[in-house]
């Protein structure tokens, strides 16, 4: 059994077990529907808790744990009266969750009044995290009311890989927020498929007052990249100073050392792995070899299309 | 995995009943699940279970067991144990627990954190926004450590090798920042650049300036997190000019030009986040002044691979 799966089994139970002694009378419901369990996976750890205890393990020594009827009952247990502290990570957690949702217009007064008392209670001075997902480009909270009703919406799409410009019909999904952009997942009724828009290159948005039935099961949104056949790969050393790339873009990492690492990089336009080259620079080095040779003409053009204006 | 929990479960209870610290060996022999178990099977068991517990946030000390300081023993404070109550309501935790399904940091810890704050339903959102705040919670978590105890720390950025006191934590743009003291600045640092982070074990090591907030001149884009200061010209071509107009800061100047296309004056502190933000605007800008930034923009395109 791993040992995520023995931590989370032995969180919720040190969590359940507190909040139970605090609220005689908890039915079976309610404590399933808190701590997300089904009835046998509450009994199976009401079972586990009733053979522990203290040193001794005799009958006075150890927990009782059970199911009365549909009540939850927990005694001999005062030692675990309270639930344990936040980790760092989870006070964070919860801390940058809710003000990432305030920050993106949510006013949901209960939120704010969940992070206030938070952070009361986590930090030693309001103001040490702060969180913003702004700014928010133009038709972000359109789009996001769109998904939301199901409205269609008519938009002017510049792509990212080829600067070509689209206007097009899509059903909103999802807007979301990931690595420093907002993008909107819709169905495209011109590619007639699932596709990704980053939201600051919508240059126009509108209602064209149709509806459409929301998919019942979208995808979680996430900006996930599948290398394909037809992708362009190519293996690119980065220097110490570039080597956030490897975090920052899913790609797969061929060896690493002192002078750096060896990246594998794919992507389904060669212009992509093109104009990242060109920002970092001297920090990255492409290497012979996969696509390679496509990539580098690409670069080239691209690099000479810039040059041509600093004539 | 029954095993390994009823042991914890025995081994917390007794380390919160017992008052004192107790030695590895005391635990071995007293703790039901370690009496079997051979030397060196306990000694790593033990290990494991020491870092299961403290993964769930419980304070696990290593203390002296007396006043002669010969040996030490293990030891949890039911006081340093227990969650400070926030007093959420019923209302609040759901609010949160939807909050964190929405906007998300590392993998589903936040499960844990809010069954710990007294659970919440776990019911779907309804609203269609979600944010990805980043996929490991467990380093940033360090420094989130060390920010709220003021422990000073030490770690490589770019090459060099710094000693900080963490003063706040930023998330702009997808990505967090550390604001930390520096000598007597205040400097911004990238979390994911950020290499071998120690933190030091002492406590309360500095104070944070007077009233400090991290938002507070955090930079709004990603060329203004720097230290030199250069007013960068650039002209927007018409196919260009909106994408730029829309990133650009509200104190930025622009002017429009007959064609469609602007001019704007940018404040610019570091130029090499500023020349890769220009490069994504391919053959559609052209960066007109000052010359000492143009010629390190033509240099760097010039000197890739």
């Amino acid at each position: 059994m791993s040992s995520a799966r023995t931590a989370e089994r032995l969180g919720r139970i040190l969590a359940m077990v507190p909040w139970v002694i605090a609220h005689p009378g908890a039915t079976v419901d309610e404590v399933c529907r808190r701590f997300h369990y089904d009835r046998s996976e509450l009994v199976g750890d009401l079972n586990l808790v009733f053979v522990c205890g203290l040193p001794g393990y005799g009958p006075g020594d150890l927990m009782d744990a059970y199911l009365d009827d549909d009540e939850v009952v927990i005694a001999m247990a005062d030692y675990f009266a309270r639930p344990v502290a936040l980790s760092a990570p989870e006070a964070l957690m919860l801390l940058a969750g809710g003000m990432a949702v305030l920050s993106a217009g949510t006013a949901d007064p209960a939120l704010q009044s969940a992070v206030d008392k938070l952070t009361r209670s986590v930090l030693p001075d309001p103001g040490v995290i702060d969180v913003d997902l702004g700014p928010e480009p133009g038709p972000l909270a359109m789009l996001r009311s769109a998904a939301a009703e199901g409205s269609v919406v008519a938009i002017d799409y510049v792509a990212i890989s080829t600067g070509a410009a689209t206007t097009r019909e899509i059903e909103p999904w999802a807007v979301f927020a990931a690595m420093g952009n907002w993008y909107v997942s819709a169905h495209c009724r011109l590619a007639g498929g699932e596709r990704l828009f980053r939201i600051d290159r919508i240059r126009q948005a509108v209602l064209t007052g149709e509806h459409f039935t929301p998919h019942p099961a979208p995808a979680e949104p996430g900006v996930r990249y599948t290398p394909g056949a037809e992708d362009a790969v190519v293996r690119i050393r980065l220097a110490p100073e570039a080597s956030w790339v490897a975090d920052y873009y899913p790609v797969t990492l061929v060896s690493s050392g002192a002078a750096g690492n060896e990246i594998e990089f794919s992507a389904s336009d060669p212009a992509v792995v093109a104009r990242l080259l060109l920002r970092l620079g001297r920090s990255a080095e492409l290497l012979d070899g996969g696509d390679a040779a496509a990539v580098r003409v690409q670069l080239t053009g691209l690099r000479e299309s810039i040059l041509a204006r600093y004539g | 995995m029954h095993r390994v929990i009823e042991r914890i479960i025995n081994l917390l209870a007794f380390l919160l009943t017992v008052g004192r610290p107790v030695t590895a060996d005391e635990i071995r022999h007293t703790v039901a699940g370690y009496d079997e178990k051979s030397d060196e099977a306990f000694r790593r068991t033990f290990e494991r279970d020491k870092d299961l517990i403290r993964s769930l946030g419980v304070p696990l000390r290593l203390d002296f067991t007396d006043a002669y300081e010969v040996e030490k023993g293990y030891a949890i404070r039911p006081e340093e144990y227990a969650l400070p109550d926030p007093g959420l309501t019923d209302e609040e935790r759901a609010a949160l627990w939807l909050a964190t399904r929405m906007a998300r940091l590392g993998g589903d810890g936040a499960a844990s954190a809010i069954f710990k704050l007294g659970g919440a339903a776990a019911t779907s959102t309804g609203d269609p926004l979600s944010a990805d705040l980043g996929s490991d919670a467990t380093a940033l978590g360090a420094l989130f450590e060390a920010v709220v105890e003021r422990r000073r720390v030490r770690f490589r950025y770019r090459g060099t090798k710094r000693r900080a006191a963490p003063y706040g934590l930023v998330h702009r743009r997808g990505h967090w920042y550390l604001v930390a003291g520096v000598g007597e600045e205040n400097r911004t640092f990238r979390v994911d650049r950020i290499e071998a982070l120690e933190v030091a074990a002492e406590p309360g090591a500095f104070e944070r300036p007077p009233g400090f907030r991290a938002a507070e001149g955090f930079p709004e884009a990603p060329w203004e997190a720097g230290t030199d200061e250069v007013d960068a010209v650039v002209r927007f071509d018409a196919a260009t000019a909106w994408w730029a107009r829309r990133q650009l800061g509200t104190e930025t100047k622009i002017t429009d030009h007959p064609d469609g296309a602007i001019t704007a004056r940018i404040k610019v502190a570091s130029p090499e986040a500023f020349i890769g933000w220009l490069i994504g605007f391919e053959d559609g800008a052209v960066l007109e002044r000052p010359a000492e930034l143009r010629r390190r923009f033509v240099a760097h395109l010039r000197e890739g691979s």
